[in-house]
């Protein structure tokens, strides 16, 4: 039998029952529609989501962290009582020379927090600062960018992220009073006071003179709220607010910057690196976790969908079913003439994936006009928070991802073929003369 | 039921010689329908052999019979069995959809048959708007479509008045004198007048006319 003939014979016996099938159809558009919609709605959440996280960082670093053995991960302190050296992976300087050696990598730059608390203090003003110490002159070899100012650091400088002016406050502050603008720091020179505590709680201070000699341009991430300084001088006020020398070829840095020269490469080094035994953690992988999440999203969302589908494909089986009770004599006589049990099997197999197709392509255009519906409320609703807000919010909250319709169309037309399969099977293997007898 | 084993045909030992025109009589139940069916393939023996051509129809399987009905057999049925939505015309066509020949040429070949059975004018009508007759004709021009070697008519006048039975039966008898083998099953006894064999059952068992006749006549005094 021809397929396009094949096609005419069931265009033409889906046309003979049109309202059978328009309603055993509309379980199909309801179920076609709702994962339209459902997974229209996660891409668009994803979407969103990958607008906000811009900048989440440079492609070319990989931040690497010791590895303590076991699951987890440690942040903090350089070192410490470890247990199990042997699944211990501490960043040394020698491990750090091992990173240099991977092929790809441009540099490798150890991190140090400040460990004990400090205060920086400008005029009135005061805040807890987040010090960081990068073992390079430049923080442009963090991929940051300076909004004004150098990039590079000396003793004594500090290069700031963009939001740390907004946590300085004014502790003299009376309650009812506007709190202070936050202030302009470039250029400026501001105190630090470092505090030390012995073993009864005396507390020393150290005050140092700083100046701000750059701002970062806004990451949207860490380096916003950071302050870096020389690795040095972070190193050498540990070590006094500590009261013990640290020795980085045995404790190791709490964190290094790995620098690759092609972005292409960094998961592959990265991959390189906790081959090693550390903790390698790249934007990309970051980007690859939210995508996962995402798709996770979307499959949940579009089998909430599916449900109403399977709903739909038991209605085209009842549907199938009946309508091959009532054709009985039919089936019988195409078996007469020669039909062939391939032949009737793919006649009615054709008839329920037309209904699936039928239902597929209606639930494509409600679900697109449900999806429109839902982004043009949600934008009324954005204008508003917008207003209120005065800040960015998502321009879309459905997105129909090209993919989507034609997976729906394929998806609908299976269930229905799937659906009639169990009928077409009866009606392909009918015994001919007992199908034709058939009252 | 109960497990009962009914034989419809039992000992049965027909033979239909090529060109001929065989009516098969017999009263309802006699097995008639079945050694029919036997013969279309469409139904299978529980033991014994059916051969058309020397091709052992007992010994093919769904397929195979499938294949063969649509190149050697044209069936023709008491309630016509024409498909609704279709007309005249494509019903005619319909089987050829299964060998796969091209529409045009199903056209062609179905208008052809129409006229030969008288109904070319009637190409577009569906079955509802065709008498009994005509759709009976319909049918016949369909069994003829894959131009088979043997007609398998089943009581083909059963659901007729006497004048249109009467124009079946003469296109019936004008395929057999075209030089076609021609099976009817019926309890219509003018059939016999166009026929070369006939063949009598009783019971499933194949019976000479005196025994026919006479049963037949038992019958009545029992009533």
């Amino acid at each position: 039998m021809k397929f396009f003939d094949l096609l005419r014979l069931v265009a033409g016996n889906l046309t003979r029952r049109k309202a059978r099938v328009a309603l055993t159809a509309v379980g199909v558009v309801i179920g076609t529609a709702a994962v339209v919609v459902l997974v229209s709605l996660a891409s668009g959440l994803r979407q969103s989501a990958s607008e906000q996280l811009y900048g989440i960082g440079d492609l070319t670093l990989i931040q690497v962290s010791p590895s303590y053995g076991g699951e987890g991960m440690y942040m903090g302190g350089g070192g410490g009582e470890i247990s199990s050296p042997s699944d211990v992976k501490l960043l040394t300087n020698s491990a750090l020379e091992d990173f240099r050696a991977i092929p790809g990598v441009e540099s490798v730059i150890p991190r140090e927090y400040l460990m004990s608390s400090a205060l920086i203090k400008f005029q009135k003003l005061e805040m807890y600062p987040n010090i960081i110490g990068i073992g390079t002159n430049d923080v442009a070899d963090l991929g940051d960018a300076t909004d004004r100012g150098s990039t590079e650091l000396g003793r004594g400088s500090i290069v700031i992220g963009v939001t740390v002016p907004q946590n300085f406050y004014d502790p003299n502050l009376r309650p009812g009073k506007e709190p202070p603008p936050p202030p302009d720091l470039f250029n400026q020179q501001v105190q630090m006071v470092v505090f030390k505590y012995d073993s009864e709680g005396h507390e020393t201070r150290k005050n140092i003179a700083l100046r701000v000699t750059g701002v970062l341009k806004e990451t949207r991430g860490e380096s916003d709220w950071a302050i870096y300084m020389p690795l040095e001088q972070v190193k050498l006020l540990n070590e006094w607010s500590q009261n013990r020398r640290f020795n980085y070829n045995k404790d190791g840095y709490s964190m290094a910057i790995v620098k690759v020269t092609d972005a292409n490469q960094a998961m592959e080094v990265a991959d390189q690196i906790t081959a090693m035994g550390f903790q390698a953690y790249t934007p990309q992988s970051f980007l690859e976790g939210i995508n996962n999440f995402f798709i996770i999203l979307q499959v949940i969302f579009g089998g909430v969908g599916a449900i109403a589908l399977l709903v739909a494909a038991i209605g085209i089986a009842n549907t199938m079913a009946m309508s091959i009770l009532e054709r009985t004599r039919e089936i019988g006589l195409m078996k007469a003439v020669g039909a062939t049990n391939r032949n009737v099997l793919a006649i009615f197999l054709g008839e329920a994936a037309g209904i699936g197709f039928l239902g597929g392509l209606g639930g494509i255009a409600v679900g697109w006009l449900a999806s429109q519906a839902i982004n043009i409320l949600a934008s009324i609703y954005m204008a508003n928070q917008a207003g209120q807000q005065g800040s960015g919010l998502p321009s879309v909250a459905a997105v129909i991802p090209i993919w989507l319709p034609v997976f729906a169309l394929v998806f609908s037309t299976l269930v229905g073929m799937l659906s009639g399969l169990y009928p077409a099977l009866r009606a392909a293997t009918m015994v001919p003369v007992l199908a034709l007898k058939y009252e | 039921m109960g497990g009962q084993v009914v034989r419809a045909l039992d000992n049965v030992d027909v033979e239909i010689e090529e060109g001929t025109f065989t009516v098969v009589m017999g009263p309802s139940g006699s097995g008639k329908s079945t050694l029919l069916y036997l013969l279309g393939g469409l139904d299978r023996a529980t033991s014994g052999e059916i051969s058309i051509e020397g091709e052992r129809l007992d010994q093919m399987d769904e397929n195979a019979l499938a294949l063969f009905r649509r190149r050697t057999m044209g069936f023709v049925f008491q309630s016509f069995n024409l498909i609704p939505s279709m007309n005249a015309l494509e019903n005619v066509g319909f089987p050829m959809q299964f060998a796969g020949t091209n529409a045009k040429q199903r056209k062609t070949r179905a208008q052809e048959l129409l006229a030969q059975v008288g109904l070319e004018n009637r190409a577009d009508h569906r079955p509802s708007e065709l008498s009994g007759g005509q759709q009976q004709r319909v049918a016949i021009a369909r069994a003829l479509v894959n131009a088979p070697k043997l007609i398998l008519a089943d009581e083909p006048t059963g659901n007729l008045d006497t004048s249109s039975g009467s124009a079946v039966m003469r296109v019936l008898s004008d395929l057999h004198k075209a030089g076609r083998t021609v099976l009817v099953v019926t309890h219509d006894p003018r059939m016999t007048h166009f026929a070369t064999h006939r063949i009598y059952l009783l019971d499933g068992r194949v019976v000479g006319e005196a025994e026919y006749e006479s049963a037949a006549l038992e019958a009545l005094q029992i009533e």
